[in-house]
Order: C-alpha cells, then sequence, then structure tokens
C-alpha cells in the first residue's frame, strides 16, 4: 500500500511478500546518512529524526559494517550467553515484587517492567547497574512522546543529558573497561578504529539501550493485560513451561512491541510481483503482518498454544532484533514472577495509559494492578542490585 | 549411511537462517544452536521416524523458510 504521509512511502505488510523482502537486504537499505556521506538515505524511522547528525547504531548499517557489529554482540547475546544472566533477572523480578507487595498495590510498569530489563541491560552493557535510573525516562519518553508535540523539548533535553553520560561512559571504558558489550566495542575499535568510530559506538549505546529497555517493558504490560480476568489462563502458565513458550511467541505476535522499521529501496525492482523504484521509501510493517488473517487464524484472539507460529515480531532477514533471546528469557522469569507472587492482581482499568504514539513501540505508560498483600521474601531491589555488582565486578576465574 | 526406517531428512539453510530459535521449540532433538550467534543447525539429517512430526512443525514455524524437509 502507498501512503502519501510523510513525503510519500509504501507500507509493506502480509507474510509473504514481508518475508521475501526481508531477504533482499541487497535492494532494501537500513542506512542513515543524514549528513549526505554516503546516499543521503533516511534510516529506518519515517518521518526520519529531524534535526539529527548521526545514525542509530547497526540498525541503521548496511553489509559489511552491519555484520561486523553483529559478530561483535552476537556472542553476548546468544541463547547460551543469555542464560547466564538468568539468576540476575530472577533476583530483581522477587525484588521488584518484594518492594510492593506487602502495599497490595503495584504499576507493573513504573514498579516491574522498566526496572528489571533496564538494570539486565546496564549490566550487559558493563554500566554500573545503579545508572538504570538516568536511562530510564529518557529511553521511554522518546518513544511515547509524538515529535512536534509540547512534550517533545522535554525529550530532546533528556537525549542531550544521555548523550553526554554515554560519551563519558565511552570514555571510561577505553582505560578502565568492565566487562561487557562495551568493552567488546572498544576492542574492536582498537582493530578497526573506522568501523568501530565513536559516534557509531554511542549510535549502538542508544540503540541497545532503547531496544532493551522499552521493548519487553512493552510486552510485559500487555501480557498482564490480557489475563486480567483470566485465572485459568494464569494458572497453566504456572505449571506448564511449555505452555509459558507457544504463549510467550503469541503475545510478541500479538501485541509486536517494535511494529516494524524503514528501509530505502536501492534500485529499481520488482519484489514478488510488486514493482518499486530506486529511493522509494518502505515500512517493514511487522505488527500488521503478525495480524494477517492467512497466516494467523483468527489473528486478533490470543490463542496461548498457537504453534506453529511464524510471527515477525523480531523482524525478519539480517536485521533480525539482536536481543531476542534475552526478551524472550527475561519476559518469561518476570511473568513467572508476577503470576507466583500475585496469583489474584486485578488490573485497575482507569489507572492505564498507553503511549500516546504507539508507531514505534506499542506500549503502555502505566498499568496498574491490585492484589491480596503478601510477605516479602529477600531483600530491596537496591540491595539485590548492590550484591550483583560486587558480582559482576569480582574477578572472574 | 541411509537406514531403511528414516524416511525424513532435514536441514537448515546457514544462508536463510537468522537465529530465531523456534525450530527448537518444536523439536530440541533435532535442531541445536550454535554457541555465539544461535543460528540453528541440525544434529543429524536423518530424522527418527517418531521426530517426523516435530520437524514438520519446526519447518512451519520457522519465521525465515529456511528449514529444508525432504521425504
Amino acid at each position: 500500500v502507498w501512503s502519501e504521509r510523510n513525503g510519500g512511502y509504501w507500507i509493506v505488510s502480509g507474510r509473504e511478500l514481508i518475508g521475501q523482502m526481508a531477504k533482499r537486504p541487497d535492494l532494501l537499505s537500513n542506512d542513515h546518512d543524514p549528513l549526505g556521506r554516503r546516499r543521503g538515505y533516511g534510516g529506518v524511522a519515517i518521518p526520519s529524526p529531524v534535526n539529527s547528525h548521526s545514525r542509530g547504531g547497526f540498525l541503521e548499517m548496511d553489509p559489511p559494517e552491519h555484520l561486523a557489529y553483529r559478530q561483535i554482540l552476537n556472542p553476548h547475546l546468544s541463547p547460551t550467553a543469555v542464560e547466564r544472566w538468568r539468576p540476575m533477572v530472577r533476583d530483581l523480578a522477587r525484588a521488584c515484587i518484594d518492594d510492593v507487595i506487602e502495599t497490595g498495590s503495584i504499576d507493573f510498569v513504573d514498579d516491574f517492567a522498566n526496572i528489571v530489563p533496564a538494570v539486565l541491560t546496564m549490566g550487559m552493557l558493563g554500566f554500573p547497574l545503579v545508572d538504570w535510573v538516568h536511562y530510564c525516562e529518557p529511553a521511554h519518553a522518546i518513544v511515547y512522546t509524538p515529535p512536534h508535540s509540547p512534550g517533545w523539548k522535554r525529550v530532546i533535553e533528556l537525549m542531550l543529558l544521555m548523550a553526554a553520560r554515554l560519551a563519558d561512559e565511552l570514555d571510561r571504558a577505553k582505560t578502565n573497561p568492565r566487562p561487557g558489550m562495551l568493552a567488546s566495542l572498544v576492542e574492536a575499535q582498537q582493530n578497526d578504529p573506522d568501523v568501530f568510530n565513536d559516534e557509531d559506538i554511542l549510535g549502538t549505546l542508544t540503540l541497545l539501550i532503547g531496544g532493551g529497555f522499552d521493548t519487553t517493558t512493552a510486552l510485559l504490560s500487555h501480557a498482564v493485560h490480557w489475563l486480567d480476568g483470566r485465572s485459568i489462563d494464569r494458572a497453566g502458565l504456572v505449571q506448564d513451561g511449555s505452555r509459558l513458550d507457544t504463549a510467550t511467541e503469541e503475545f510478541l505476535r500479538f501485541a509486536t512491541p517494535a511494529q516494524g522499521g524503514g528501509r530505502t529501496i536501492t534500485a529499481d525492482c520488482e519484489i514478488a510481483g510488486h514493482r518499486f523504484r530506486r529511493d522509494d521509501r518502505v515500512w517493514m510493517a511487522y505488527g500488521l503482518t503478525n495480524h494477517d488473517a492467512e497466516a494467523f487464524p483468527d489473528p486478533d484472539d490470543i490463542v496461548l498454544d498457537r504453534f506453529p507460529n511464524r510471527h515477525a515480531a523480531f523482524g525478519l532477514g539480517i536485521h533480525r532484533c539482536i536481543g531476542s533471546n534475552l526478551a524472550r528469557m527475561s519476559f518469561k522469569s518476570m511473568i513467572g514472577e508476577v503470576l507466583t507472587r500475585l496469583p489474584d492482581y486485578e488490573i485497575c482499568h482507569d489507572g492505564i495509559v498507553r503511549y500516546e504514539d504507539v508507531g514505534t513501540i506499542n506500549g503502555y505508560q502505566h498499568m496498574p494492578a491490585a492484589f491480596s498483600p503478601g510477605p516479602r521474601r529477600g531483600e530491596p531491589l537496591d540491595q539485590v542490585i548492590e550484591t550483583w555488582q560486587v558480582a559482576l565486578d569480582a574477578p572472574r576465574a | 549411511v541411509t537406514r531403511k526406517d528414516v524416511r525424513m531428512r532435514v536441514n537448515v539453510d546457514p544462508a536463510v537462517c537468522q537465529g530465531h530459535t523456534l525450530c527448537t521449540l518444536a523439536a530440541p532433538q533435532v535442531f541445536l544452536l550454535g554457541e555465539d550467534d544461535g543460528h540453528a543447525y541440525v544434529a543429524t539429517e536423518e530424522v527418527p521416524s517418531e521426530l517426523e512430526d516435530a520437524v514438520r512443525r519446526a519447518a512451519a514455524t520457522c519465521p525465515e523458510g529456511a528449514i529444508r524437509v525432504q521425504d
């Protein structure tokens, strides 16, 4: 479908078509080149951000640069690698629930789903864990605030503060690195300073924070919202691990936290019977695709044991979400903690606030709930973070 | 070696697989994941008859269509 908005662009949905297009990185470019150093392409946002001078990490690169970044970061995010973080995720989830469990009320976003993925991302990057608070609000505000709205000025200020903080963190990592993704990027810079230049490393850090923070938050919010009033489904997910596996894929399909991404066509071409012209802008509508009735019967129903489930929630092709394994692991730990500790929670519907703009991330700003109070099981969050920091900093055998 | 009781063969096209890992939900006995990137490969191309259904489900759920089944 052609849209006249935002300068004109194709909206690509339909499971088969989008799958074929995603396999053509030779014809679809992710490059973002606001300063016109290469071909001047607009990157993955439609419309392209105003006043932007840099690109969003390796998501806005094409091969071979893109591949160089993925090769450095993949070993941190493989299924085996993310499994090592499960104990920390469990402790964090337990502590967040502990900090509210005696009160009988929780905001699933503010008190829980904003916190666990954020602290986890800090740990994976090799940042101080306590610094999650500095990145949390900017990471969420930039996706829920519509550009040109009154709140946008605040977003710009938050982003500038965050950029300055990231630059400090990069400097520190060059002299005194903590193990993690940033240390690996700095090491790669020593071998290839052109591809791993400071600007693109900083763009990559911003990308990893955005991807790590806001998406799992959105998924968790949608899941607890849908499970409201469905006590039989809740019990089923607690009792049966394989049901939780398929349910996770179904929540991903249904909610699709990251709704899609922009591309630029690099040459006149025809893909699956559709003609495109060079420089056409294209929106890969993964969220819409996940509701394609031809690929997913009853697409607007959540079917917890739906399988096979060829959803495209993590995108398709070479730009598949690099954090997909981390997202699954942390989501399952978090929803498990909610369902076992707060089995009778009820969402307070009047307090739900959906993102004003769900074009980038389909999320919620607030998702309050009430439940029967219970006893704490362990240390509060700040102590858990401190304990884990000591453990992460200890020299490895 | 082709055994008589094996009728199905399966492999993963490494150029198409992007590491979505859904195949291991369907047939963890057949599909393994690379240590570094989580991309899938098969433990053996010969599918024991009792795992044929699971392998078909894995092929049907692969978001990239990277799994080739011959039977």
